[in-house]
């Protein structure tokens, strides 16, 4: 456990060399709530309600802060692995002590934190400023919680669009599709409760909605009964997409071949 | 004249290196077409439930995805280093054009291509034609609309990277430009008060590049032509004006680059 450990250590010193990096990464989160603060502030003055589905703009506003720092704080495990399988640097990680998954997922995290802490922090001023203070401390507490399987499902994802890379010499295009799914059917863009029932009925049989709507919607609007329901079918996801990814990986092994180096 | 050819030679040459790998191009253009369908479902939701915002209804918004993708898609497949000039000038790659009998910007610019941009012009005229705008003189806007883009979107990022020249790195404050101007040309412009407005109109142009436009083809007025033909003007001259002053600062880092 120490060696994943020191990974994790690792990346975030790696990622504190460049805070300002990280800073201007960060700033896109204040131009979509300025415009999404647009959005529903001009559609809210439309309707001429103060809430639609149950959902205020300051919920709206909340939520889609908390989706966008989820989006932008993912592990872009993907991109490492298929690189590492293209230039053959996965052989110097697979003939080391470490597993090669836990590895990535140490890496991930690591690499996280930061920009989930950065997120957050210019996040949680934009939305201040444009929608008043935030959730309660409920809200914080059941978000930080459903977050944590959040990320894992967000890992295991990314790992296995990654691991494809061993089939296919181009991954970025899934990279691309998968994205438009949790922007889409994880209710990113709009929560689910906007949905039709007919699409929110699709949406709940999949594991995008447990990526994002699950923190974000509970972080807006705290609920005891539908955290510990939608906790128990996030965690469920999360077993069933750990299963896979450890098929995937012992397939993946079968069909490396590195060539000297 | 001669730079036209010249262009059409790079074009050529571009095409001939994608043709190398025809299915990586062509995954590419499939997956950016689902790419922008897939972001299009947020506003087909939310038309399902609001059926218009500030006059603009879910016709309009194909409109608007239509102009700003064939622009976008034309920028980022015929000049594509327009979101790159930032990497080329600080590591010192401009040495091999300088070294050429040829305009050095339009040669930067033009010797790359993305090809995911084709997916986007394609994605782009199939909502502009879906969009019910489809009339001839609706096509002619909707040319006069795109070519307006495409230069001030070349313009305003070329601005921006060839602060390099005296900044050092601003490949991080490219990416926010970038990233700004093309996510607010996406959304109407009727959405922002009008001091919004006014940047979206000037500092980060992108108004000019989505709202003006779609406005000026589901009808037109004197007043939208001129504003964007106004616009493209003016951003192409500081362009080329502030990437040629800036030349002038340029150091060459004296390593060695080969440009495929």
């Amino acid at each position: 456990m120490k060696k994943y450990l020191a990974i994790i250590t690792m990346q975030l010193i790696n990622n504190i060399a460049y805070p300002g990096d990280f800073l201007g990464r960060s700033i896109s989160i204040g131009i979509f709530l300025f415009i999404f603060a647009g959005l529903w502030g001009t559609t809210f003055r439309i309707a001429g309600t103060d809430s639609i589905n149950g959902l205020t703009f300051a919920n709206m506003m909340w939520y889609l802060m908390m989706a966008e720092t989820i989006e932008l704080g993912r592990p872009r495990t993907n991109r490492i692995i298929s690189e590492q399988v293209k230039n053959g640097e996965v052989a110097y990680i697979l003939n080391k002590p470490y597993n090669f998954l836990m590895y990535h997922f140490s890496f991930g995290v690591g690499d996280s934190l930061l920009r989930v802490a950065m997120n957050i922090g210019v996040g949680l001023l934009a939305a201040w400023l444009l929608a008043g203070p935030p959730p309660s401390l409920l809200g914080w507490g059941m978000a930080l919680v459903t977050l944590i399987g959040a990320w894992i499902l967000h890992f295991c994802m990314m790992a296995l669009i990654g691991l494809a890379a061993f089939l296919v010499e181009e991954t970025n295009s899934f990279e691309l599709i998968y994205q438009k799914f949790v922007f889409v059917l994880g209710g990113m863009l709009l929560p689910l409760d906007m949905f039709p029932e007919w699409l929110q009925g699709i949406a709940r049989a999949l594991p995008f909605p447990y990526m994002m709507y699950t923190p974000a919607r509970l972080f807006v609007k705290p609920d005891v009964e539908l955290f510990w329901q939608m906790l128990g079918v996030q965690w469920l996801w999360v077993i069933a997409l750990v299963f896979l990814l450890a098929i995937a990986y012992r397939g993946s092994e079968r069909v490396l071949t590195v060539n000297g180096g | 004249m001669k730079n036209f050819k010249f262009l059409i030679a790079l074009w050529k040459a571009n095409l001939q290196a994608a043709m190398e790998f025809r299915s990586a191009f062509l995954t590419q253009v499939i997956f950016m077409m689902v790419n922008n369908g897939a972001y299009f479902m947020f506003w087909v939701l939310y038309f399902d439930k609001f059926k218009a915002v500030q006059g603009w209804t879910l016709q309009d918004m194909m409109l608007l995805y239509g102009i700003v993708a064939t622009a976008w898609g034309t920028a980022a497949y015929f000049f594509g280093h327009f979101t790159t000039l930032a990497e080329v000038i600080t590591q010192g790659r401009l040495d091999y054009y300088l070294s050429l009998p040829k305009p050095v910007l339009l040669h930067v610019l033009a010797s790359r291509s993305i090809g995911s941009g084709m997916g986007d012009i394609i994605y782009g005229i199939g909502s502009f034609i879906i969009s019910g705008y489809l009339t001839a003189d609706g096509v002619l806007r909707f040319a006069i609309a795109v070519f307006t883009g495409v230069c001030i979107f070349i313009s305003f990022l070329t601005i921006i990277q060839s602060l390099s020249f005296w900044l050092g790195n601003t490949v991080a404050l490219s990416q926010i430009a970038l990233s700004a101007v093309l996510t607010f040309s996406l959304y109407p412009s009727a959405l922002f008060n009008a001091s919004t407005k006014f940047v979206l109109l000037t500092i980060i142009p992108a108004a000019l590049i989505g709202s003006v436009p779609a406005e000026f083809v589901r009808a037109f007025t004197w007043q939208s032509p001129l504003q964007i033909s106004a616009g493209a003007f003016v951003f192409l001259l500081l362009a080329v004006t502030i990437f040629h002053s800036g030349l002038r600062k340029y150091e060459s880092g004296s390593a060695i680059q080969v440009e495929v």
